[in-house]
């Protein structure tokens, strides 16, 4: 076949094509647009559920995914972790890998960083150890007991949240679709200790809510299917309401459990944490929203390219006369 | 009897879990919690056996001096170091990106970043794909094409500008024509999964034993 | 709101109070220690003032009746009571306590088993609570008691359990699932029978499994390694275990070619058993000795870390045949499109509907859902196998026969206003939560 400009562009040197993707990733980090992003059904859902909790409801957040997956997962679990730390919605943390523990840790040092603008400082297990001694327990009275005795919460923190009272690092566990299964009978059944070492059972937390039937919501963020392990044996088997955050190329396939009623909603990609984001700065949690909105940029830039090289495809494709000739030159190289 | 056994335990240890989720009795639910007892034991096992295979092929590319030898060494150094490490400097909670420890340090600033530029080679292949596949060939090729644009513009907040109704719509085909098809396939994968499981239970199917089963 | 924070204050306390009392062995208290704060706080009554209640004759809750749990292992009870005063009384009111102790035990015996706020209804399901387990066959005796917001609590009188727990050899809730699933068995072994007897069946081509054979020859005829990876998921995943069937023919093949295996593993188990039948394949082919011990192995866990090793395989031993066959996650594309551009041929075949467009576009042959698990029947032309594949045909021929009158009635439930859809939805589906 005769070599034209319409051939060339139809056969275009993929190089080309991530080089383009490569620009329009970075340079909207340095100009951005802020264009605004309208949180979706699927999305509010989540985050109306939580609204709903307080002190004496608890819910699980699972960072089921591998690094390679942080940028997409991790934005929506800190998102829907400091939505349940303002709310003081007690927190159990899990992961379903080794390495996913790692970005348990991540996230966690993410949210509760001192040199960030609405962290939520960290009172450790063993920094309020008298008060629990005193038999102050209940979450108010211990910030106020706290706070009491000289503490000032800083400026830019958004509060205090204590361990084993707001939050208990549970951590990983091998064949985590049965330490799931095993934790709808009991918690510490399969956690006796949190990731630290630190006794479980004599958390104020975990003594409120013991197995998965006292708690009212897990959100897990996966990048595979692991998080359907929650459908099959928590909402299953015993009701949990259950709330996913997958990324983009997996979002679509668990729409239809939205539509059964088998999960509250679910977060698709950046997008859904921006969305997430932008709810909770909308509610007035935070002045601002975080990182995923900002990675709405790129994305813009990216999709707006995706679609110009679609068009510019379709053109060629016409244009030189391809359609008629019923024979498409090969575009790999 | 190397066929008879593992094939006897399949058939024995498969029905038994069949009848299993029928009985709610005491008995039925220790069988099943033994059953998820062994589990993570045969994991643990077979997680050494599998550290053991990287081992012997990559030490054997090492010794051998085989072509592209020295990533064989890239993948063995930190199999062994990286635990090294985190016992002896444990992570603690806290810190930030600051966090000493060389452990953390490789996880944050090597295994991260590494991992997450894997998975955003996708950004760039899903372009590629998108370019070579989206042509309107067909009426059906040019449906899927605009259904896909559809979808993509409604994704991001360019689109909510150019029109409200790109990310209503754009939730509409993925909540009810995307998931019509999802569940159309997924119902002939559900009794795929059956049939696959019948065969093996009742020694139908026997290749995952080895070899082509006869 | 404001009503809720101090209802929750009083219930929690009631909880740590109650729970005291069973760390301590030490009977209930007629007035219960509970508050931290008073009923003069919680209800706004100025300090001093008397509590609405005081002086007033309430009546506890009672009639309890104690029932077995149905279709359980034996390990719960169904607690049910007749409310006393609380709904003449109901916005001063705050939850229900129950109590329990073995039969015939004393007073210190008595153990807080649950708290049921208000609006829970007067129904209670002892045996949850992993610290307060409900033993098969034992007799226990109850009593509840109505705790008010100004901190009164009106106790019950105790009744001795009326049934013991008992587990259940069938769940009655699951006799739906019983009969589709002997009528799905049925179907299939009706033609696993069929197929021994002798029948002809007709199976209708599928390109990708029938590349297959054509994909190993080609490596053999370019000397090239073959790429075979068994998916992402681990052994509990049946795409992995159709996906490992297919391996033991593909291994076979390869043997018989005398063309090299490359079989990288993300699951350690799934690395064993594909270890196990590549080298099945090969002493099933008679040439044991092609065997190279080092070609099935176990890369790594971490999602991501397999891809980049799989796609450095790629580059460097430039394969000329890959094969995608298993579960597949976000990777797929990265996989397939560096197959593709190392100039391989590709088939894959996973039942991950949102990867299918990934291999689709990337691969020469996809196999689309069941597709992967048919391949194994369709490699091996085996009268049994084919009989598992009408088997599976007819099963979902009674599927797409509801799926159609399930259509049909919603339409005409939304023309004529009937209720025909949930009739049907009533005999095909069931909820089963323990």
């Amino acid at each position: 076949m005769k070599e034209n400009i319409w051939s060339r562009m139809l056969n275009l040197d993929r190089r080309w094509i991530f080089l383009f993707i490569g620009v329009v990733c970075i340079v909207p980090f340095f100009f951005p647009f802020g264009l605004p992003v309208l949180p979706t059904a699927h999305v509010i859902s989540i985050f109306d559920y939580v609204e709903n909790l307080g002190p004496e409801n608890a819910i699980f957040v699972s960072f089921d995914f591998d690094p390679g997956t942080d940028p997409e997962n991790m934005p929506m679990a800190v998102a829907v972790t400091r939505h349940a730390f303002s709310r003081h919605i007690p927190v159990f943390f899990t992961a379903n890998a080794p390495l996913a523990q790692g970005m348990l840790e991540s996230g966690l040092a993410y949210i509760t960083n001192p040199a960030l603008e609405g962290y939520f400082h960290v009172v450790s297990w063993q920094e309020w150890a008298q008060y629990r001694d005193q038999g102050i327990t209940e979450r108010d009275q211990l910030e106020a007991a706290w706070e009491a005795d000289g503490n000032v919460l800083p400026a830019n923190s958004s509060g205090w949240v204590f361990e084993g009272r707001d939050f208990a690092k549970l951590g990983y566990l091998p064949y985590f679709s049965l330490v799931i299964l095993g934790m709808t009978s009991s918690i510490a059944s399969q956690y006796p200790e949190d990731m630290n070492g630190n006794p479980l059972v004599e958390m104020p937390m975990l003594q409120e809510h013991k197995s998965l039937r006292d708690v009212d919501l897990a959100a897990t963020f996966s990048g595979t299917a692991a998080c359907t392990w929650w459908i099959t044996y928590g909402r299953e088997k015993i009701g949990l309401p259950v709330a996913f955050g997958v990324t983009a190329v997996s979002a679509t396939d668990y729409t239809i459990f939205i539509q059964s009623g088998q999960l509250i909603g679910q977060m698709g990609g950046l997008r859904g944490a921006a969305e997430y984001e932008v709810l909770l700065q909308n509610a007035g949690y935070f002045d601002k929203p975080d990182r995923a909105f900002i990675g709405m940029d790129v994305q813009n830039a990216a999709h707006l390219l995706i679609l110009f090289f679609i068009v510019l495809g379709n053109i060629a494709y016409f244009a030189g006369g391809f359609h008629k000739k019923g024979a498409l030159l090969k575009g790999r190289r | 009897m190397k066929r008879t056994v593992p094939l006897m335990i399949v058939l024995v240890g498969g029905v038994l879990m069949i009848i299993q989720y029928f009985i709610p009795h005491r008995i039925s639910q220790d069988i099943f919690d033994n059953y998820t007892i062994w589990v993570p034991i045969i994991g643990a096992f077979a997680l050494a056996l599998g550290v053991g295979s990287l081992t012997r092929l990559h030490g054997h590319k090492v010794r051998n001096k085989a072509p592209n030898w020295p990533y064989s060494l890239a993948v063995l150094l930190p199999i062994y170091l990286m635990p090294i490490f985190a016992f002896f400097v444990p992570v603690s909670f806290g810190g930030g990106m600051d966090e000493p420890g060389f452990y953390h340090f490789a996880f944050m600033h090597i295994q991260v970043p590494i991992q997450s530029t894997m998975f955003s080679i996708l950004a760039f292949y899903i372009a590629s794909a998108a370019f070579r596949a989206f042509r309107a060939k067909s009426v059906l090729a040019t449906i899927l094409l605009l259904t896909a644009v559809i979808v993509m513009m409604g994704q991001v907040p360019i689109g909510e500008l150019l029109g409200s109704w790109f990310p209503k719509l754009g939730l509409w085909i993925i909540d009810f024509p995307n998931n019509a098809a999802k569940r159309a396939i997924g119902l002939g994968v559900g009794f795929g999964i059956l049939a696959t499981q019948l065969k093996i239970i009742f020694g139908v199917e026997r290749n995952w034993l080895g070899g082509a089963g006869e | 709101m404001t009503r809720i924070l101090p209802l929750l204050l009083l219930i929690l306390t009631a909880l740590a109070a109650a729970q005291t009392v069973e760390q301590e062995q030490q009977p209930i208290p007629a007035e219960p220690e509970i508050a931290e704060a008073s009923a003069e706080e919680v209800l706004d009554i100025p300090p001093g003032d008397i509590s609405p209640l005081a002086g007033v004759d309430l009546t506890a809750p009672g009639d309890i009746t104690v029932m077995d749990h149905p279709d359980d292992s034996g390990d719960r009870l169904i607690v049910s009571f007749s409310p006393g005063s609380e709904a003449e009384y109901a916005d001063l009111f705050a939850a229900y306590i129950i109590y329990r102790r073995p039969a015939g035990g004393s007073d210190e015996e008595w153990t807080n088993v649950g708290v049921m706020p208000v609006g829970e209804g007067t129904q209670f399901v002892d045996g949850y609570d992993p610290d307060f387990p409900v033993n098969i066959g034992e007799s226990y005796e109850y009593r509840v008691s109505a705790l008010y917001l100004d901190e009164t609590e009106v106790m019950g009188e105790p009744v001795i359990a009326q049934e013991v727990a008992s587990g259940q050899w069938f769940h009655q809730g699951k006799v739906r699932v019983l009969v589709a699933c002997l009528i799905f068995l049925g179907l299939i072994f009706y033609f696993f029978s069929r197929a021994r007897m002798g029948a002809t069946m007709y199976l209708r081509p599928i390109a990708g499994i029938e590349a297959i054979d054509e994909a190993i020859g080609r490596a053999t005829e370019m000397g090239k390694p073959i790429l075979y990876v068994p998916g992402l998921s681990d052994i509990s995943d049946v795409a992995t275990i159709a996906s490992l069937t297919i391996l033991g023919r593909v291994a076979r093949k390869v043997a018989e070619y005398q063309t090299s295996l490359i079989v990288p593993n993300r699951d350690p188990i799934v690395y064993t058993v594909a270890e196990e039948a590549v080298k099945q394949a090969y002493l099933e082919a008679g040439r044991p000795d092609s065997y190279d011990p080092n070609s099935v192995f176990f890369l790594t866990q971490s999602q991501f870390a397999f891809v980049a090793g799989v796609n450095g395989i790629m580059m460097r031993e430039k394969p000329a045949t890959n094969f995608y066959l298993g579960m597949f996650w976000a990777e797929s594309l990265i996989l397939a499109e560096t197959g593709s551009l190392s100039g391989a041929i590709q088939i894959a075949g996973t039942d991950a509907v949102t990867q299918l467009p990934f291999f689709i576009t990337t691969c020469d042959y996809t196999l689309i859902g069941e597709e992967l698990y048919a391949a194994s029947a369709y490699l091996s032309r085996e009268p049994m196998q084919m009989g598992s594949i009408k088997g599976l045909d007819s099963c979902k021929a009674i599927l797409m026969v509801f799926i159609t009158a399930g259509a049909l009635m919603s339409i005409m439930d939304l023309l004529a206003g009937t209720q025909t859809l949930s009739w049907l939805k009533n005999i095909v589906t069931t909820q089963i939560v323990d």
